[in-house]
């Protein structure tokens, strides 16, 4: 016999009672729901073969235990389909993993959306978007993951906007933030690979992100060219004093302009990191470091990220159209860190 | 009719107590758990010196944080319920 759902019931005329009901109970987004009924919420954990009890992640930080029923109920009314729900399962242990850190990027007034990259089979067995309008409508994947995992924060966590959620401004990505990588056109290692899971392993990394800043090239046929104006753009990005990451998407035509100088990943972000510096002076002058410049202000410089690792290259975005995009991270490398987890199905 | 479940955490049954609050500064001992944030310490010190000299607060001691983003780390628990009878937590953004 399938072990009890425990969650407390309330009972409604119709669905669109049911609706209502959720928006009445502050349980919603902002958007209409799925109403939860207990098939829905089952088909949602037999996909993942998970019990009700069994706990998918623990914020300390919150004191929360956050159970596959709940994150089940939660993919429901963001309109998952239950083939999704290993997919939420596993971005939900990423966001519940110390090294993510939930209480900063939950709460911080810098207003952090949750961006989750997927690699892998999984990707493309849920049609998960990697190309074209990469970050805008048009996928349910797309919409509905992000969406359940924004939920669970929301309805488990307690991350209810202006209360326990302090995001100053926040971005539209804080409603869903979900891209795969476009493994099949692309010329370079994917990213889980990169971060050690085998090819044929699928696998989602949640990031606390600011939006996606879009950079235009049009001009450059060369590597060099391209990352000239990305990092340009990048330079004075996200906090600019010590950030943790930053995402570079390159879509369709960048990427084949860069693979065709015979650049690869590592060679991107050892470009991008050393060409993203910036001197104190400037640092100074324009109000981000305190104090008065010094004689050798001019000189010293300061890097965007500790490290070239801490740029993820991920190659993704629409065939057409000489666009890509750089996404600061939130936060510095202490207060947040980017989290892989296996998506097991 | 039909029933739909919960999405929200229902708090497992448990007691939390908490300390008194106290009626009066006179002779308390304060903590000043500061974030980091820049003047977040010049901020502090100033309401530790405006307890003492007004509310007569007998010391003030302050205690830094690893990060902004960070909840207080459990030293910094273990101290101040040693040896504070008051805390004061404050940002400086």
């Amino acid at each position: 016999m399938a072990a009890t759902l425990t969650s407390k019931r309330f009972s409604a005329q119709d669905e669109a009672e049911a609706i209502e009901m959720a928006f009445d109970k502050g349980w919603s987004d902002g958007l209409p729901v799925i109403p939860p009924t207990e098939a829905r919420v089952r088909a949602m954990l037999d996909a993942a073969r998970l019990g009700p009890g069994q706990q998918v992640g623990f914020v300390a930080h919150r004191a929360v235990s956050i159970t596959a029923e709940k994150v089940a109920i939660n993919a429901v009314m963001a309109g998952c389909r239950p083939e999704y729900m290993p997919v939420v399962v596993a971005a939900v242990e990423g966001i519940a993993d110390p090294r993510w850190s939930y209480h900063g990027p939950g709460t911080s007034t810098g207003g952090a959306g949750v961006l989750m990259i997927v690699n892998g089979p999984v990707a493309r067995d849920l049609d998960i978007n990697a190309g074209d309008n990469l970050f805008g409508p048009g996928w349910r994947a797309n919409l509905t993951i992000g969406r359940a995992v924004r939920l669970v924060m929301r309805n488990v966590c307690g991350s209810l906007p202006g209360l326990l959620d302090r995001g100053t401004l926040g971005h539209p990505g804080k409603l869903s933030y979900v891209i795969a990588e476009n493994e099949v056109d692309s010329p370079w290692t994917p990213l889980h690979v990169e971060r050690g899971f085998r090819p044929e392993q699928s696998a989602v990394t949640v990031i606390a992100s600011d939006a996606p800043h879009q950079f235009y090239n049009q001009l450059s046929p060369t590597a060099e060219g391209v990352l000239t104006t990305c990092a340009d753009d990048m330079r004075i990005s996200g906090t600019v004093m010590g950030q943790s990451t930053y995402v570079v998407v390159l879509a369709g035509e960048h990427m084949q302009t860069i693979a065709r100088d015979g650049w690869d990943k590592k060679r991107i972000r050892q470009f991008l990191f050393e060409k993203t510096h910036n001197t104190y002076a400037h640092l100074k002058r324009t109000q981000r470091m305190s104090g008065d410049i010094a004689a050798d202000d001019e000189q010293k410089t300061r890097p965007l990220v500790a490290s070239p690792d801490d740029i993820l290259v991920v190659a993704a975005g629409g065939r057409a159209g000489a666009f890509s995009c750089y996404i600061p991270g939130w936060g510095s490398a202490r207060s947040s860190q980017a989290v892989s987890k296996e998506v097991k199905r | 009719m039909m029933d739909i479940l919960d999405p929200t955490t229902e708090a497992a049954t448990q007691t939390i107590a908490y300390s008194p609050r106290p009626t009066a500064l006179d002779g308390k001992r304060v903590a000043l758990i500061q974030n980091t944030k820049y003047n977040s310490d010049r901020l502090l010190a100033k309401i530790g010196d405006i307890l003492k000299a007004e509310y007569g607060v007998a010391e003030w001691r302050m205690y830094h944080k690893h990060n902004a983003s960070v909840p207080a780390h459990a030293e910094i628990i273990e101290e101040v319920k040693k040896s504070a009878d008051v805390m004061v937590a404050g940002i400086g953004d």
